[in-house]
């Protein structure tokens, strides 16, 4: 079986490794424990110990803490119940106007205001930008992710999680 | 009718037997075990790479006899090997969307009564670029040949090339202007094209008397019809190795272990759930030269997707929510939309292992009937079907990817196709004659980035994996027209940590013709039609055409004064306008005009790739080297990314770490500042949502989405807290 260290693993997340090593990794066969190493590299990031239980982002992960599961940054601000749209509780930028697009397009002919705005999601502590959304104007923030967190673990896995019974805030 | 079935049943019955046996036993024909492989994985694995190497070196052979340069440059041709079902065993390298639509066609005649007429015989040649019997597009045009080993069918063999021409109101074969089928050109319907290994001469004649530059097509289906014969012939002396008993029942194996195949890969690579995503497509058309009175407004559609990824490894793709089909030529089939989803897989999840049907028959695509992904009406057009199908499936990269990054193989992290504009043309040649054909420089645009890495610059397009721009030289053979440019266009990746492949921009001057027209088309306008992914942006898209007209060219040259190559990076006076005289036009959206002549100019450029990551993460040494390769702009850098750049003692741009992180702290606290509560946004958006006050086009997709998608509306309401129907005006 296909297996790297977790060392490895660090680099190939941090877009460190050579070139020549990722792209061999690319090719050869997938290793089967890629994911708790990787977990573990991205719990050495963080400077919080809540456990990560899955990434859902380049800074955002669903962790453990207490007896709750929710969204945190990386600096550790929570974004509530995982099972919840995080993005709802994040900052928002928008930009709708000729003004603000040309801020990051600044030699690019512009999409039309009238039909397009970029929502940028921000987290309110640290300020990381999490995730961008073009939509036309009034279209509803979408929730990208919703998983199995607990299929996951049991199934795929084979490591169930210890059960969770705690209703979804704001929920009968 | 056939000589002899290869079962007891005819083909027809063996059909609906086989589909019978995959709804009980949720396997591919019935096959619960692969006995065969399990056997001699050796003698198994071995005769598939037979299979492979024989469809690889057909399409090589036939890119060798096509006259078209979309086929011998770009690579615009796939072929595969096909049970006698219809369903793909093996397939080459190339665009391999139209290996599951040649599936599709293959079934239609089959289920049509093909073997009592016009029969179906050893030699025979049968043809089809109708999208609602299994093809994207007219351009698309399919050959298949049966197998028949011992008088009895054994399988087919098939080929596909995207022709340059296909006859419709506008040179080239995405025609643009086409509002129903009628206008797209020339359509061979399932036809029975030749006999004794020999296309029919009546067909070639149909050919000759309906398109601009038969040579392509004509030489393009002898370039099939040739590697066609190449792989039955192959798949016959296999048989005389192997037996055909034992054919008969590894061709389905392979096929039961690539769907396995399948299902273990997402079990592996991803994470089980529900993944959301939309993408947009604009299209300014309204009154626009060209356009029949049913095509004239102008289009913006929304393409919400969810993705279910099952406890089984199932990946099932919904389409409830996106718009309607209309009177224009950016509807697609759905074979076009399986056609999408199986290059998506061949090329982001089947990297190693089986690659053929059974992968796509471990997915499940929802596609609502009346919408653009599936017609109810069959007189719809399909000429320009790309438009909407390429962003749809850079949606679903992204959902994909999504689950990558979940799962840990960040590596595999993509964030996505773009659109691909194409620019086609006809007239008379410089050399005198009627032409007509597209332009397939198209072939190389940028990628969406990695998570890891920036994304391919000028390389690579989601319809064919190969991505080759072409040789300018073998273009110009063929059109009148002469490069003055082709240049990286900076800034057009999406920006991120990561940021998004650069597309490029050609410019030419018009040589040696008193008549060109052009025409582009699956040009979104107005509004991004990708996205980026983990905090990065999409990369442009409303990249407007530039042309001059009488220009003053030719003086410039004599006198020896410096020529506009490219548009330059100034958005309100391009370099055409700084550098030549003449009648300066700008154009939004497609470009459909008067026809140009000699002395004209014109520029086309590309889409780029989305971002991935925090631009404020992006690596400032690597920054520099863009700005020096001209990738990114100083501007850019500085302003989006938030890197200074200082200058060596050469003039090359140089990272200031220290300065660096100094402003990219006060850019993040500008960010933090500038930022509001999404609760607090919301509750002042609610109240325009209210008054639908938004643009007529934005009014009338909402009002499509709510008219045709229950859940769309819930989805609407519920978030908002509104009445989507009454706010809309919806019945």
């Amino acid at each position: 079986m296909t297996s790297y260290s977790k060392e490895v693993i660090a680099d190939l997340v941090a877009g460190t490794l050579p070139w020549p090593q990722t792209r061999r990794i690319m090719s050869a066969y997938k290793d089967d424990d890629r994911f708790f190493k990787y977990v573990a590299v991205l719990q050495d990031r963080v400077g919080w110990k809540d456990p990560i239980l899955l990434p859902v982002g380049d800074h955002l992960f669903i962790c453990q803490s207490g007896d709750e599961r929710v969204t945190k940054c990386e600096c550790g601000h929570s974004f509530g119940d995982y099972r919840r749209n995080w993005k709802l509780k994040a900052a928002i930028i928008v930009r709708d106007t000729e003004e603000t697009l040309r801020e990051i397009y600044p030699n690019s002919d512009l999409p039309d205001p009238d039909w397009m705005e970029i929502r940028e999601f921000i987290c309110p502590e640290c300020g990381t930008l999490h995730e961008v959304e073009a939509a036309a104007p009034g279209y509803p923030i979408v929730h990208d992710f919703e998983p199995d967190l607990e299929g996951f673990y049991r199934d795929w896995l084979g490591k169930p999680l210890e059960s969770s019974t705690r209703a979804i805030p704001g929920k009968a | 009718m056939l000589d002899k079935p290869a079962s007891a049943l005819r083909i027809r019955e063996r059909l609906i037997e086989s589909e019978r046996l995959m709804e009980e036993t949720g396997c591919y024909d019935g096959i619960t075990e692969l006995q065969l492989r399990n056997q001699d994985p050796l003698k198994f694995e071995t005769l598939h790479t037979k299979l492979r190497a024989y469809c690889v070196s057909a399409r090589e052979m036939a890119r060798r006899i096509s006259a078209s340069p979309g086929v011998r440059e770009v690579g615009e041709m796939v072929v595969a090997i096909y049970t006698p079902e219809g369903d793909a065993i093996a397939l080459s390298n190339g665009i391999m969307v139209h290996v599951h639509t040649m599936s599709r066609f293959i079934k239609w005649m089959i289920r049509n009564g093909y073997e009592e007429n016009p029969q179906i015989r050893d030699g025979d040649i049968f043809a089809n670029n109708d999208a609602f019997i299994g093809t994207v597009q007219v351009p698309d045009v399919m050959d298949v040949m049966p197998i028949f080993h011992s008088g009895k069918l054994v399988g087919w063999a098939g080929a596909v090339c995207h022709e340059l021409e296909a006859g419709g109101i506008t040179p080239g074969g995405d025609v643009a202007l086409a509002q129903e089928r009628f206008t797209e050109g020339l359509f061979v319907c399932a036809e029975k094209v030749g006999q004794n290994d020999e296309l029919r001469r009546d067909y070639v004649i149909r050919c000759e008397r309906n398109l601009r530059m038969p040579i392509y097509w004509v030489l393009d289906e002898k370039a099939k019809v040739a590697s066609c014969i190449d792989m039955r012939e192959s798949v016959k002396a296999l048989i005389d190795e192997i037996g055909l008993d034992y054919w008969m029942q590894v061709s389905k194996e392979f096929i039961e272990e690539g769907r396995r195949a399948q299902l273990a890969r997402t079990r592996q690579l991803t994470v089980p759930g529900i993944y959301r995503g939309h993408t947009f497509y604009g299209h300014v058309t309204k009154g626009k030269p060209g356009y029949q009175p049913l095509g004239d407004p102008d289009w913006l559609y929304n393409i919400p997707i969810e993705m279910e990824i099952t406890s089984d490894g199932k990946i099932k793709m919904d389409f409830e929510g996106t718009q309607p089909w209309g009177y224009h030529s950016m509807n697609c089939t759905p074979a076009g939309m399986d056609g999408g989803m199986f290059v998506t897989l061949t090329q982001h999840m089947n990297f190693e292992g089986l690659v053929n049907d059974g992968a796509w028959m471990a997915t499940e695509l929802k596609l609502p009937h009346g919408t653009w992904t599936n017609p109810d009406n069959e007189m719809v057009a399909t000429a320009t079907s790309w438009a909407l199908l390429l962003p749809a499936y850079g949606v679903f990269q992204r959902l994909l990817s999504r689950s990558f990054i979940a799962r840990g193989f960040v590596e595999e992290a993509f964030v996505g196709q773009v659109n691909s504009p194409m620019i086609e043309m006809g007239g008379t040649s410089q050399y005198g004659t009627p032409f007509g054909m597209a332009h397939f420089e198209c072939a190389a645009a940028g990628s969406g980035a990695l998570a890891i890495k920036d994304g391919l610059d000028t390389a690579y397009v989601g319809w064919n994996p190969e991505s080759d721009m072409g040789n300018i030289e073998i273009w110009e053979q063929n059109m009148p027209m002469l490069y003055i440019g082709r240049s990286i266009v900076p800034n057009s990746g999406g920006a991120g940590k990561y940021r998004g492949g650069c597309s490029f921009l050609s410019t030419w001057l018009v040589s040696k013709t008193d008549h060109l027209r052009l025409v582009t088309s699956e040009h979104s306008s107005r509004v991004f039609d990708n996205g980026g992914l983990c905090g990065g942006y999409p990369a442009p898209t409303c990249q407007k055409h530039r042309a001059v007209r009488d220009s003053n060219i030719f003086e410039l040259a004599e006198n020896g004064a410096p020529l506009a190559h490219h548009t330059g990076t100034n958005p309100y006076r391009s370099e055409l306008e700084v550098r030549l005289e003449g009648e300066h036009v700008t154009l939004e959206g497609p470009y459909i005009t008067a026809p140009h002549k000699t002395g004209d100019v014109f520029t086309h450029s590309y889409n780029g790739g989305g971002g991935y990551g925090d631009v404020l993460e992006r690596d400032p040494v690597k920054t520099a080297r863009d700005v020096e390769n001209g990738f990114l702009t100083r501007e850019a850098a500085e302003g989006i990314f938030g890197i200074v750049l200082d200058e060596d003692e050469e003039g090359f741009p140089v990272a200031n770490l220290e300065a660096t992180k100094r402003h990219r702290a006060e850019m993040r606290a500008k960010r933090l500042a500038h930022a509001r509560p999404v609760s607090e946004w919301m509750a002042k958006e609610r109240e325009r949502v209210k008054a639908a006050g938004f643009a007529p086009e934005v009014k009338k997709m909402y009002a499509s989405a709510i008219k045709l998608s229950p859940r769309f509306t819930k989805d609407f309401s519920t978030f908002w807290d509104v009445d989507a129907k009454s706010t809309f005006g919806v019945e």
